[in-house]
Order: C-alpha cells, then structure tokens, then sequence
C-alpha cells in the first residue's frame, strides 16, 4: 500500500516538474512543433506531386550557431518552393542518434538530404543507400568527410582552412614586432587551443593558422620557426634552433572544465598570443580569465595578450564590446544553410554544382561588429 | 606481552599509510607552487569547486553502500534551468540561484525515494535519473544554451560573491571566495557526518541496513535524507559551475559525476559502504586538481594527463584497499 502511495508521489512530482518546463516553454516550443509537422506530413503526400520534400540532419541543435543555420535553410525553402525539415541530434557526441535520424528521414522517402555528419564511418550504410535510391545528398558545415562514392553531390562549408588563415593574419598585424624581437635566447610563443583533433572543420582552421602564421612567422625570423605541441602539427624549424613556437593544444574533451584546464595552461607559458578555434574552446578561455575581465586592456592580468576566438555567443560578444578579446571569425551559419537547400534543389534541376560551395567567413572586432552585414552573423 | 608489541608496531604502520594520500597531495603542491605560484593555486580552485560539493554529497551516499551517477546531470539541469528563469522569465538572481539548488535537491529527493522506499539498486534508480535530468534541462530551454550574466554585467553580482572578487571589491581583484564557501561547507558537512545522528546513521546503514533497521534506526527516511543531501549538493555545484563557467550546454553533465566519484574513492571512501571521510574526499579531488595542473605545467598535453589521472585513480584504490587488509591484520591479531 505504501509502496502504491510512494510511487505516485514520484510520479506526480516528475509529472509536475515536466509539465512546468512544459509550460514555461510554451512560446519557443512552439518552433519544434512547426518542424515536426511537415515531418510527419511527408509521406503521406507523394513527393513528385507536390513540393519535393529535402531532409536536412545536421550535427545539433542546441548550439544557437544551428539555429542560424535553420533560418537560412527555412528562408532558402520558402523561396525555393521545396518543403524541409530540420533536425540535429541534442549534443555532438550524439553519433548514435544522429544515425536513428537519417534512418527516419530515408524511410520517408526524402527527394534530397542535406547532412552534416557527426561520423562518417557509422553512416556509410545509410549513405550507400542513398546512391542506390538514388538520393542526392548534400553536405553542410563540417560537411561528410571521406564519403562513400557518388554519395555526396556538393558542400556548402566554410573554408575552414582559409579562416584559420584569417585568424592568423590578423594576429601577425599586432604581434609583429614582438615576433621580430625574438631571439632563440628570449624564445616567444603563439598558441592555439582547440578541440578534438579529429574533427574535420576543427582540425581546418587550426592547420590553416598553423601554416599561415609560419609563413609570417618566417618572413621575420627566417628558420627560426618551429610548430611544437600536438603531434599531428609539430615540425622542428629548418635551422635547428627557435626563436618563435607555434603551439597547439587540444583539450582532453569538449566539456567546457576540460576547455578551461587547456586554455590555463596555455595562459601559463605566456604566450604572444592565442587563437580558440572553436565556442567550446571560447568558453574555456573566458572561464579560465574570469569571463574574459583577466584580458582587460587596461587593469588585466593579461593585458597585453591578443585573444582570437570563433563564431560568437552572449559571453564572447561581452569580451570583443568590451575589448577584452582582440576579435573573432564569424563563419556564415546564414548562408550554409540556405546553400545547403539551395544546391539540393539544383541538383534535383538536374543543374551543374560545384563540389564544394565556400559559404565564407568574416573577422569581426568592437570596431565593425555593429555593421549590419556582420551584425546579422552574430548571435547573442 | 610479545603479542601486545607486535599488536603496537602493526599499528603504527597502519598510521603510516594513512597519510600517504596528504602526502602525495602536498608533494603535487609543492611542485605547482614551484611551477607558477599563486596562479597555480587559483587555476586548481577555479577548476575543483563544482567538483568539491559533487565529492561531498556522493560521499555521504557511498557511505551507505549506494552510488548516485545523477550528480552530474543534475547539476547541469538545475543549472540550466535556473539560467532559463534568468534569461527567459527574468526573475532575480537570487531567485533563479534558488531555484538552482531546489531542482537539485528535488531530483536528489527522487533518487532518494526510489532507492529507500521502491527498493531500486541504486545504480538503477540514479542512472534513470541521470537520463531524466539530462532530457529535463533540454525540454524547459527547448535545447538551448543558457549564459549566465558576466563579470561587470548586471545579475553577477553572485560570481563576486561565490567565486570570487573584481577590482572594485574592498578586498582587491581576483580573491578567489569560492574556496571560503567551500572551506565553510567541507566544515558543515564534516560536523554533519561525524556529530549529529544523520552521519551515524548514514555509517550504521552502510555497514550493515540490516542491523541497522533491526536496532530501531528507521533507515528509509534516513535513506531518503542521504539522496536528498546529495541532491542539495548537486544544486550547489550547480551554483558553482555557473559561476565560473558561465555557459550551460544542454545534454551535457554526464561524466562530471564520475569527478565526484573519483574524489571520494581516492579519499579512501569505499564503494562497499560504512567507510569514508570528509577529509579524504577533499584530499582526493585536490590530488585530481593539483595533477591535473602539474602535469599541465610539465607540458603534457592533456588527453596524457587524463590517462595519468586513471592511473591515479586505480593506484589509490589499490593502495587503500591493501591499508584495509592491513587493519584487518591488527584486528586478528
């Protein structure tokens, strides 16, 4: 009797608890709902005869960055005349999930897909399948690295690579004179954190860093210039001796403790600078500077180090207004996802595409973040 | 009077191993004190405090032959949340803290009934929970990241109280606070399980629920009381987490709760109940933090130190586990 009495008490607290997270939430679930209709509409329309339907998977949902993409994808759909759907699995170690997703998406028999793949290893069934029904399927963001082939008719990504180049470039514009002032007695450092050393996008922007910034670093310091850190980037200089270290550091995982823990590291070995490549890794270096305060121009423990971080958020665009952090690249979360349906509706045109799409990227500091180009990038 | 000898000598050894585990700490210490002084100090503050309560709550649970794998999901949900009240429903600060330390000591509540009352293996009942806060935090913000307000903007008030101070502070920039609350709730919480009846009963039912009960101790409630402590506790580490880190990201937290664990078994407390100390949980996650900045300061990369982490963590439960079969020695003797 007891046991009855307690186990309704669990229930109607759980119940209680959910229906408040229910309630609270009602005017941006209705959002979720928006999506699912069309979802489970789908099938029951057969494709040819109305709009043609296009699944789009990407790799979350929960990062504001896939919400942006939402609504270039949403605003690309309603000119375009083709019905989507958007959907990404809860955090982007989820590979699992994300698998049961495209396996839902195919069994409705979508005209497209557009696919940012968490793992492209644990796809390739799926996306064998797609070249047997003869499904185009369009890569976005980080893209599907190494897909089977005839898989993948296009990407819209960012040139991850060519914003690595950016960061570094804008980073040799104010640590010059100090690159030029190093001695392989007075060595100094320029750091990069990042995350996951697998991850293709990830991986891009800190080897597009790495090579720009030495090719900088050795029109000033010629053979002097050694890439130390992570193995998969490490190369001694051509001379044998140091004067300038490029070093990269991966966090042990993308929890933001485990950012922070990188990132304190890093700030230990005073560099000249440092690129984050990535919001994770932004987090973890304003959690490791109290919110960024610790990089104040004026009364800050590091007031002098140059920050570069990637894409944006509330607590990133608090340290560039504020001048804490030097600036950010921003990628186009906007227009990867209009290109994503874009290119999938010229495919099923049966139109010529490019095999990748470079949707961009923008440096962004306090002086041009207000600019409406840039401004509509960034989100809170 | 041979056998009262030999008895003393064993005795002393024993005494010896005992402080193996502070020592190993001071020597990490030590050699990060070396490394980068006052900067080392705070960066292995600033990265144990949500760790800190974790370990303590999961302590008390331990104690009493359960496991609550909750923790960290928890902790992340009732942070999330109060984030949301924030952001979303603009209430207060205080409030939305407040709100932060209910969730986690409802959800602690739960485990609590679902362990003492419907007799779930804790393993169970708290990993259910695990899933539940994780999907909670994600339904209310609809999977959103949540941020705290930051240093110097309104609302952070709570981040110069509770993690630690900025320039305009009477006391000078950069005290790190956070390590006065945790002193003061190590306290509380080391009075609670060694002076009142709520830490003899936790030990009694550890050792044997069976004897317990049957000496007239109502373990249920008690056992409610331990899940709920370790609840509270999430909460708090929750309030923590969001001071230093600010951003919440939905569907994470699962994995912290191991932080917490590894702590306390580090401290000596044992997985099979009845044993364990307050103090031994602290010297154990800061053991874990200081490693993790020495090995840091020797330029490991960090996915090494990790590894050497596990390492750590297997040694000292070795290491404690052959201190026990040593005082078992004592005891035939």
């Amino acid at each position: 009797m007891k046991k009855v009495f307690v186990v309704l008490v669990v229930a109607a607290l759980m119940l209680s608890m959910a229906a408040c997270g229910q309630q609270q939430t009602a005017a941006p679930q209705t959002a979720a709902p928006a999506t699912a209709a069309p979802a489970t509409a789908a099938p029951a329309t057969p494709a040819p005869a109305g709009k043609p339907y296009i699944a789009i998977i990407s790799k979350g949902f929960q990062h504001k960055f896939w919400q942006t993409v939402k609504a270039g994808s949403d605003d690309a759909a309603a000119k375009l005349n083709v019905d989507i759907t958007f959907e990404g699995p809860p955090s982007e170690s989820d590979i699992q999930i994300q698998v049961d997703m495209v396996n839902a998406a195919l069994a409705k028999n979508p005209a497209a897909l557009c696919l940012a793949a968490l793992d492209t290893k644990s796809l390739n069934e799926q996306l064998q399948a797609c070249v047997d029904k003869g499904i185009p399927v369009i890569g976005f963001d980080s893209g599907v690295p190494n897909p089977p082939a005839g898989s993948i008719k296009s990407t819209a990504s960012t040139n991850n690579e060519a914003a690595g180049a950016v960061a570094a470039d804008e980073m040799f514009k104010v640590i010059k004179d100090a690159v030029s002032a190093a001695t392989t007695a007075k060595p100094v450092k320029v750091a990069v954190v990042s995350q996951d050393a697998t991850s293709a996008s990830i991986t891009g922007r800190t080897t597009g860093f790495v090579n720009e910034m030495l090719k900088k670093c050795e029109e000033v310091q010629p053979g002097k210039v050694a890439v130390t850190g992570h193995t998969s980037w490490a190369k001694a200089s051509s001379s044998g001796e140091t004067a300038v270290e490029i070093t990269v550091t991966i966090a042990a995982s993308t929890s933001v403790p485990d950012c922070q823990a990188a990132c304190q590291a890093v700030l230990q070995t005073n560099p000249l600078g440092v690129f984050c490549t990535n919001s994770g890794t932004v987090d973890g270096m304003l959690a490791a500077t109290s919110d960024g305060s610790d990089l104040d121009r004026a009364t800050g423990k590091y007031k002098n180090l140059p920050v570069i971080g990637f894409d944006s958020g509330s607590s990133l665009l608090n340290a560039i207004k504020k001048k804490w952090f030097y600036g950010a690249i921003t990628q186009d979360p906007y227009m990867i996802g209009y290109d994503a349906v874009d290119l999938a509706v010229k495919v099923l045109n049966g139109e010529k595409v490019p095999e990748i799409v470079d949707t961009g990227c923008h440096f962004y500091n306090d002086q041009n973040m207000n600019d409406p180009d840039i401004a509509k990038l960034l989100y809170e | 009077m041979e056998v009262k000898k030999d008895y003393l000598s064993t005795r002393k050894q024993f005494d010896k191993t005992k402080l193996l585990a502070p020592a190993f700490m001071v020597v990490l210490f030590v050699i990060g004190l070396f490394q980068s002084g006052f900067t080392f100090i705070v960066n292995s503050l600033d990265a144990s405090y949500f760790i800190g309560y974790m370990a303590i709550g999961v302590t008390f649970v331990i104690i009493t032959a359960g496991i609550d794998l909750s923790l960290g999901t928890n902790l992340i949900c009732a942070a999330i949340i109060g984030g949301y009240a924030y952001n979303a429903l603009h209430l207060p600060m205080v409030w939305c803290l407040l709100i932060v330390v209910a969730i986690g000591t409802t959800l602690g509540f739960l485990n609590g009934l679902m362990v003492a009352y419907l007799k779930l293996p804790p393993f169970i009942a708290t990993l259910g929970m695990m899933m539940i806060g994780m999907g909670l935090g994600a339904i209310v913000t609809n999977v959103t990241t949540e941020r705290y307000p930051t240093f110097g903007s309104p609302g952070a008030e709570f981040k110069t109280i509770f993690y630690k101070t900025t320039a305009d502070s009477p006391l000078g920039a950069g005290i790190p606070l956070g390590a006065f609350w945790l002193s003061l709730f190590f306290i509380i919480s080391m009075v609670l399980l060694n002076k009142t009846k709520f830490g003899r009963y936790t030990y009694a039912i550890g050792s044997n629920i069976e004897a317990a009960r049957l000496s007239g101790i109502k373990t249920r409630p008690w056992l409610t009381a331990v899940y709920t402590f370790c609840g509270f506790c999430s909460g708090l580490a929750g309030v923590m987490y969001a001071a230093v880190y600010t951003s919440i990201i939905p569907s994470t937290g699962n994995g912290f709760e191991l932080l917490g664990i590894a702590g306390a078994v580090i401290g000596g407390t044992s997985l099979m109940g009845g044993l364990g100390t307050i103090p031994g949980t602290m010297i154990g996650v800061f053991i874990m933090s200081f490693l993790k900045q020495v090995l840091f300061g020797w330029g490991f990369q960090p996915h090494v130190q990790t590894f050497i982490s596990g390492i750590v963590v297997i040694l000292a439960v070795l290491l404690d586990q052959w201190r026990i079969k040593q005082s078992t020695k004592v005891r035939k003797v």
